[in-house]
């Protein structure tokens, strides 16, 4: 292991990043994801517009519809219509959904018995059709609780496991550390694909090949400006995170920091491991892309907390790093237990295993002659 | 001299075909060693197998010790320089030359004395590159990079330097000074020098030669004995049916026929390993046009033309005239402004000055550029052919992209195959085949739309040279044939011969317009055609 061919190295790579311009790439593309996912991206919906058909038109009755009147999620509108005539509004895209209170509300409820409420939601779009069901049971639980009668329903529950760090039910709370899972996912292995495939294609890997160079150097070489570079980002992103979008941080900033670090190696581990095997840059690109942004994105627990997937997709997202990242992430800006929570030990060295693993298959895979 | 380099049954393989089989050599230090033959004779695989880049079955010794595979060459690449072949191939574009200096002595861990520095001065000035040590290695033309290159390759001072085709796409003069440092090194420094080159001229100075001929070694010795062992198959351009080869004014064959002997070119050798194993050169006969045009006498004409790429002036002023049934050999170092030229011919580039006829018509618009180039005929240095089609649907395709009907296209491909002997290649994968094969598909491409002039841009570069003599026979019934007017640049010096006109280039500017028995009248001490060019040059 010379220090001097890992310096030439290093210093060569810097150079050609500079002079090529590929530094821009290196610093826009995660900001650039960040920003445009997290503007882009809303599970939230304000303004749900509502018709409610009362046919009690009783005390119980009117504080629940007062409650969707005030309330900033629901455009409410008391409607004088037949079911038919209010199905039809749905069908004309007029109305996002129908709240039913039926005649005997107040009187079942008062008599403790089970009454039931009818809800029809545009199903168009069915994430945003789950939300709105959710903020439904919201608001009729909340209701429910101010009436004296208390008449819980089972399965209420639901909605409060997932606001519960995120009181505010602020979209970019639940977005935002989820992103940055995916972008130093994303970022530092296409980086680290592109720096030795580039060689290849070129035919500058010649130098390698055809010198003393070790292995070791050559790939110590290769991706410490990678590595560098982006743990710049690391930063950058927390910047992001909390000023522009807000985001509470209530973790440590060591275990963010230090698990950010850990999870880069995965991440360059991986675009090593691709820019072994393939032979142009473009292929190494597209390839990064599919084996990084489409699990990352599913499994970031962005689109859907993985505590909520089906079997299948809960044991898949388990064999992709970004699931024990993002919980780690997700801890330090909202939740805060830090070490003290064996989850995120146990976490930490499972993603120490994949960067240990990943390293060293590519190191494995690497050989000094073409092919 | 002690270190010796053995090569013991050497076989490189790829998935489906082999690259050299069984070579078997021993050489002494301080001699330089020619590699000779075409694109994919096996020469890249047997020197990357040296090299310990390539895996191989069979041994290596170098310097007393045996290697079987890459990982056992390692502990020897520090005695050890390669430059692959590809010119500027090991060079990165944006690093300039004193960065690429720092670099390379840098992995190579060389202490930076003052015995270093003196050495690299040294070698900076062989190469005629002091005074660029601060532009970036992709803004020099392609000589200097190679000089570059070998400058980088000489650096950590090889005791085995291996050099892929160096000299391959570089001017004559450039070629001259590569190897007038090589001949430099190797009384400095007492290596082992490989070079594998595609110029023949070339082999008169090396020590020792192996001739390849698909895959494997045909024959080795010094130039001298190569060249008696082929005299008695040597006689002079004769008529001569089967079982002959006439190239070069020479006629080869392995019959005793009723002539006079004469001394054999190295390209002869190759001429006669073909004979041996049953090759003749297919006869081709190119029919003529389907559409008959009238071309007057001048078919192009180009006044004063200028080209400006911001402050550098790529082509200053040049004048030149295409004569129906004509080739013009373009010549000219790298970068001299050839390639630019032809692309301002080829309306690639705008016209900065100068005023361009075709037809004895003016090309100004957009439209009289697209009539140009219906007009023109194409083949350039890469041949850009779809690796992923074949070569029948390639030609399809380019018969569609000039709008000829279906029956038309296939009517005309099937003639041309039969009449360039490749019918039986246009089920196949252009990758799949010699570089002289898809040479003449690409040449078919080119005339499918029935130019009226051909424009060839080094389209023999690396090309055996048995399909460099059919190209020829080619272009020579074409202009015959069509009528056609042909413009062709070129490295061989010995093609120009084959033109009835040669242009000059140089730094931009025009600086001989004649045929080449008019320049050997001006220029009486030159022997050949390579000295002439060399007296505009130096």
């Amino acid at each position: 292991m010379k220090w001097r061919v890992i310096k030439a190295y290093i210093v060569k790579e810097l150079t050609e990043l500079i002079r090529t311009r590929l530094i821009v790439m290196v610093y826009l593309m995660p900001s650039m994801i960040l920003l445009l996912f997290g503007y882009g991206i809303r599970m939230e919906v304000t303004h749900a517009r509502t018709i409610i058909l009362d046919y009690d038109q009783s005390h119980f009755s009117h504080m629940l519809t007062e409650k969707f009147e005030h309330s900033k999620y629901f455009d409410a509108q008391i409607g004088l219509m037949s079911e038919a005539q209010a199905l039809h509004q749905i069908k004309k895209a007029k109305a996002d959904m129908i709240l039913i209170i039926p005649a005997s509300f107040q009187k079942r409820l008062l008599h403790g018995q089970k009454s039931e409420i009818g809800l029809f939601i545009d199903g168009a779009f069915p994430t945003r059709a789950t939300t709105m069901e959710s903020y439904v049971q919201g608001v009729v639980l909340q209701a429910s609780q101010e009436a004296e009668n208390i008449a819980l329903k089972k399965g209420m529950i639901v909605i409060n496991n997932r606001n519960l760090f995120n009181q505010a039910m602020r979209d970019e709370n639940a977005m935002v550390p989820g992103l940055i899972g995916l972008v130093l996912l994303v970022a530092p292995a296409i980086l680290a694909a592109l720096l030795i495939v580039k060689e290849k294609e070129k035919g500058t890997i010649f130098n390698f090949y055809a010198s003393p160079v070790g292995k070791g150097e050559f790939l110590i070489a290769k991706l410490a400006p990678a590595f560098l570079l982006h743990s710049l980002n690391i930063f950058i992103l927390f910047l992001w995170a909390t000023y522009l979008f807000e985001v509470p941080f209530r973790g440590s900033f060591w275990l963010y920091w230090l698990s950010s670090e850990l999870y880069i190696f995965i991440s360059l581990g991986i675009g090593m491991l691709i820019s072994v095997v393939t032979r142009s840059q473009i292929a190494a690109v597209v390839m990064t892309v599919i084996v990084t942004l489409l699990p990352g994105f599913l499994y970031s627990g962005i689109i859907l907390p993985i505590s909520a997937m089906d079997k299948a997709s809960y044991i898949e997202a388990h064999f992709f790093p970004i699931m024990y990242y993002n919980h780690i992430l997700y801890d330090t800006f909202l939740i805060s237990q830090g070490i003290a929570s064996e989850k995120i030990v146990l976490y930490l060295g499972v993603l120490f295993l994949y960067a240990v693993i990943l390293l060293g298959l590519g190191t494995l895979f690497l050989k000094k002659e073409l092919r | 001299m002690k270190e010796q380099l053995y090569v013991k049954n050497v076989t490189v393989q790829y998935k489906g075909h082999i690259g050299i089989k069984n070579a078997t050599f021993s050489l002494k230090g301080g001699e330089i060693i020619g590699l000779i033959g075409a694109d994919g004779s096996g020469k890249s695989s047997l020197l990357h197998a040296i090299a310990g880049v390539e895996r191989f079955t069979g041994e290596i010794i170098y310097d007393d010790v045996s290697y079987h595979n890459p990982k056992e060459a390692q502990p020897l690449k520090s005695k050890m320089g390669l430059m692959p072949q590809g010119i500027g191939l090991v060079l990165y574009d944006t690093l300039t030359v004193k960065e690429h200096l720092d670099f390379f002595a840098d992995i190579r861990n060389i202490p930076i004395d003052d015995t270093f520095k003196s050495y690299r001065t040294k070698l900076l000035h062989m190469a005629g590159l002091e005074d660029f040590i601060d532009r970036e290695a992709g803004k020099l033309s392609g000589g200097m990079m190679q000089k570059l290159s070998l400058v980088c390759t000489l650096l950590h001072r090889p005791k085995l330097l291996i050099l892929d085709e160096p000299t391959t796409g570089v001017d004559p003069l450039s070629r001259i000074e590569l190897w007038e440092i090589l001949d430099e090194i190797r009384k400095m420094e007492g290596s082992i020098i490989l070079v594998s080159t595609a110029y023949m001229q070339e082999a008169q100075k090396m020590d020792h030669i192996l001739l390849f001929d698909e895959g494997e070694i045909i024959a080795s010795g010094s130039v001298s004995a190569l060249l008696d062992s082929a005299k008695a198959y040597t006689y002079k351009q004769t008529p001569c049916e089967d079982g002959c080869i006439t190239f070069d004014g020479r006629t080869y064959t392995r019959k005793n026929i009723n002539a006079d002997h004469v001394s054999p070119t190295l390209e002869g050798l190759f001429l006669i390993n073909a004979l041996q194993k049953g090759k003749t050169l297919t006869s081709m006969q190119i029919s003529a046009r389907q559409n008959r045009v009238n071309i007057p006498e001048i078919v192009m004409e180009a006044k004063q033309m200028s080209k400006y790429f911001e402050s550098f002036i790529a082509n200053e002023h040049i004048d030149m005239k295409l004569h129906r049934g004509e080739i013009v050999g373009l010549l000219g170092a790298n970068g001299a402004g050839k390639t630019t030229f032809i692309k301002m011919l080829l309306g690639l580039y705008p016209i900065d000055e100068g005023e361009l006829y075709l037809l004895g018509k003016r090309i100004q618009s957009g439209a009289d550029r697209r009539e140009l180039k219906s007009k023109i005929g194409y083949v350039s240095q890469h041949f850009s052919l779809y690796k992923d089609m074949t070569v029948g649907e390639n030609l399809i395709y380019f018969a569609t992209l000039h709008a000829l009907s279906k029956q038309k296209a296939a009517q005309r491909i099937k003639s041309y195959a039969k009449a360039l002997g490749f019918s039986e290649y246009l089920d196949a994968f252009p990758r799949d085949l010699p570089l002289g094969i898809n040479q003449r598909f690409s040449i078919t491409a080119a005339l499918l739309h029935e130019p009226v002039i051909l424009f060839l841009d080094e389209p023999t570069s690396g090309v055996d040279t048995i399909a460099r003599a059919q190209f020829w026979e080619i272009l020579r019934q074409l202009k015959q044939q069509w009528g056609i007017a042909i413009l062709i640049t070129t490295h061989y010096m010995s093609e120009a011969e084959y033109c009835d006109r040669v242009v000059l280039l140089k730094e931009g500017k025009k600086v001989a317009d004649a045929s080449v028995a008019q320049l050997h009248a001006t220029h009486p001490k030159a022997k050949n055609f390579e000295e002439i060019f060399l007296e505009y040059y130096r």
